[in-house]
């Protein structure tokens, strides 16, 4: 059954060409939306107790002969296909309406499944070479939904996204193709074997690195931001929101994470670079995001500065700071692709994304400014929202394991947080009305019906943050913890 | 390993160098398709006869229908001319390079150690079907990304649009 | 049998420096995308001699065989943007893609 999430999208992706070739809009929305749902729903209820026996391997025949089909389910990869599922229904609701004018919705949504499959994928896999292979389905549809409207700037966005990710992807390939050449394996299991019964210090190291550039410019660490603040934006909107909520998590985030615990097992000093760049990331885009004019470039920096939290979490490899990095990582999903999805309910009523053109939006678009509110004070870490909690955790965590100097960066960026997304707020939905947006209308309905939802599970995962982090954030966090110290 | 396998490697470095400085865009390609071919035959006398024919056949043949048809396409008035400065100091970059690259590889010999691999066996069909079938699956992920691809990118402006 | 692997892990990092050059310094939007090439066939060179280093190279083979059909969708894209962006400005310098700013 588990093998429905890479199945499912593909097959449905592969016949949405010709269905839109019958029903132009109905029935692409209603098919990706169908399974959009379904995904979700099953990985919230039945999937779990797959997992009962502890992680589960499946293996697939054809007429009785085995085929060389593996996946594997635990708790970690679980909780990322929630997480995927999650924001891909909101996300397609979105569109329904979001994407009516682009055209070629069909098209559109295939590229959507396609990029959901690929993610899915990469999450199953128990292959080196496999994660390479998703983490292209997924980079491929992403370059053509970045540049789906065709304008120049998303063109060029697309372009620049798509140079520095093939040389990600290479570097990851050469990484794999190392590490192959040291165990003469390639699953995950068969590698972390091989690399425990050698000694292999500096060939180790330098698979290390290129994973930690080929991952970092996935997830747009620091040292490798560069195309995230135009690929984003430049993006249909929810289209950025799937960006900045999941594929950089899952393709940057995951991966690295998986190999560096469950191949490598993390030393003290990996532990140390991962920490150093997150707490890096974290603070020099909060900087660069208090600069900017455009709300989604804004955002697109906070994406940066936030996934450098899930870094610093993940990478003080405590049983607490894995559980803190996996929860923001969780509550930052969920708070972005709101947010990214409320600054596309802003431009299209107003036509600009300019902070300094808008201003006393909240009169005409109450349903946006509020849930944008509610998202912005999450990811700010305001109480009782779930990114308080996170960074709680974080932040208690590095105390715990006696770095204080990282706490208090830690704590300082996240005023600087709240302070930016405060300046957006007061700019963008308070003060006064600009005359130009008088007539100003609200969302359409499936656009503000999947903020709401959105803004609702902010507000939830704060709430029950102690029973949302025993059922899901646990699991995964303990997967996690038994990869540390192989 | 024969020194001609040392010429056609070396061949195949420089046919891309070549490549990447040409500045008539259509002998770019064409050094790209020689250097392919090198590469081709280089896999033939590694004894991978099907990655060979693939290399041949795909990369050196259909990438390079496509490259050309591109330059074909977007052919405008201005070239584009690269600074003399990237094209005088790729020889520096390239004499380095190659210096610093010798040296890690010299440094390597003596400290890599590998595990020996299980021999393997039967056909390359086997193992192309049994053992990476999910692979397959992979492929058709990534062509039918391209495909939709390509078809967001060329489709024709909608009436409503 | 791992000097003959190192041989080719050499010219292999040769072809993928000459690839990030272009990428770092050329202005026209086709070379850049040669450079992208050129990086590839510098990483399919290292995967099929690893496997041949290993004694695999049958499955190294197919590995390639993969390697190479995700490249040509990679490759379809990107011309396919190329031809897109072009359309635009009418030019194929990647200087006049000054609409973004850093």
């Amino acid at each position: 059954m588990i093998f429905l999430y890479i199945g499912l999208p593909l097959i449905v992706a592969a016949v949405l060409p010709l269905v839109g070739k019958v029903s132009k809009k109905v029935l692409p929305d209603v098919l990706a939306n169908g399974v959009f749902l379904f995904l979700f729903a099953y990985a919230v209820t039945g999937a779990r107790g797959l997992l009962a026996g502890g992680a589960l391997h499946q293996t697939f025949a054809w007429f009785g002969e085995p085929l060389g089909i593996q996946i594997a389910v635990d708790g970690f990869s679980l909780f990322m296909l929630t997480v995927v599922a999650l924001v891909s229904a909101c996300v397609g609701l979105y569109s329904i309406s979001y994407m009516e004018h682009y055209g070629a919705k069909a098209n559109y949504y295939a590229l959507l499944l396609m990029m959901v499959a690929g993610m899915n994928g990469l999450l199953l896999v128990t292959d080196l070479f496999q994660i390479y292979i998703f983490l292209e389905v997924a980079a491929v549809a992403s370059y053509a939904l970045v540049a789906f409207g065709r304008e120049q700037a998303e063109l060029e966005a697309a372009f620049k996204y798509l140079m520095l990710s093939v040389v990600a992807s290479a570097a990851v390939m050469i990484a794999i193709a190392l590490l192959y050449g040291l165990t003469g394996s390639l699953s995950f299991t068969g590698v972390a074997e091989g690399l425990r019964q050698l000694d292999a210090k500096a060939a180790g190291a330098i698979a290390s690195a290129l994973f930690l550039m080929g991952f970092g410019l996935k997830a747009a660490l620091v040292p490798f931001h560069a195309w995230l603040p135009d690929a984003h934006p430049s993006a249909p909107a929810p289209i950025s929101a799937i960006l900045s909520g999941l594929l950089i998590k899952v393709s940057g985030v995951y991966a690295m994470t998986r190999i560096f615990f469950h191949v490598f097992g993390l030393t003290p000093a990996l532990s140390d670079v991962l920490m150093w760049t997150g707490t890096v990331s974290i603070v020099v885009a909060a900087l660069l995001a208090l600069k900017q004019r455009d709300m989604k470039r804004m955002l697109a920096y906070s994406s940066i500065s936030q996934v450098g939290y899930v870094v610093l979490g993940i990478g003080i490899g405590t049983p607490l700071g894995i559980a803190g990095g996996l929860f923001h990582l969780l509550n930052h999903a969920v708070a972005k692709s709101l947010l990214f999805l409320t600054s596309g309910s802003v431009q299209q009523a107003t036509g600009t994304r300019n902070l300094d053109e808008m201003g006393g939006l909240a009169k005409r678009m109450p349903v946006t400014s509020t849930t944008s509110l509610i998202g912005s004070l999450s990811i700010a870490g305001v109480p009782p929202l779930g990114g308080f909690w996170s960074k709680l955790l974080i932040i208690m965590a590095l105390v715990q394991s006696h770095r204080p100097v990282l706490a208090v960066i830690a704590v300082l960026a996240s005023v600087l947080t709240l302070w930016y997304y405060l300046i957006m707020q007061r700019q963008a939905f308070f003060g006064k009305l600009n005359e130009r947006w008088a007539a100003v209308k609200e969302a359409p309905f499936w656009m503000a019906a999947s903020t709401i939802v959105l803004a609702v599970l902010c507000l939830v995962l704060g709430l029950l943050f102690s029973s949302v982090v025993s059922t899901w954030i646990q699991p995964a966090a303990d997967v996690l913890a038994q990869g540390m110290g192989m | 390993m024969a020194t001609l396998d040392i010429v056609l490697l070396s061949g195949l470095v420089l046919a891309s160098a070549f490549a990447v400085l040409a500045k008539d865009l259509i002998k770019a390609a064409v050094a790209l398709a020689v250097s392919s071919l090198l590469l081709g035959i280089v896999f033939f006398r590694m004894n991978a006869p099907f990655a060979g024919v693939f290399e041949i056949s795909v990369v050196a043949g259909l990438i390079t229908v496509l490259f050309i048809l591109t330059i074909a396409l977007t052919r405008t008035e201005g070239e584009v001319r690269e600074s003399k400065t990237v094209l005088r100091v790729f020889p520096v970059f390239f004499v380095l390079f190659i210096a610093i690259d010798a040296l890690v590889m010299k440094g390597l010999t003596a400290k890599i150690a590998t595990l020996p691999a299980a021999a393997e066996s039967g056909t390359f069909g086997d193992v192309l079907w049994k053992q990476r079938t999910f692979d397959l699956i992979g492929q058709l992920a990534v062509i039918l990304s391209g495909v939709f691809a390509v078809l967001a990118l060329f489709r024709k402006r909608d009436k409503d649009e | 049998m791992n000097s003959h692997w190192l041989v080719y892990l050499f010219f292999a990092a040769g072809l993928v420096g000459i690839g990030l050059y272009a990428l770092l310094t050329m202005r026209n939007l086709i070379k850049l995308f040669i450079g992208i090439e050129v990086i590839g066939k510098g990483v399919s060179l290292i995967l099929l001699s690893t496997g041949f280093a290993k004694g695999h190279i049958l499955l190294a083979q197919s590995l390639v065989v993969t390697y190479i059909v995700i490249e040509v969708c990679l490759v379809a894209t990107a011309l396919a943007l190329i031809i897109n962006v072009t359309r635009h400005t009418k030019s194929l310098d990647v200087r006049k893609l000054t609409q973004l700013k850093g």
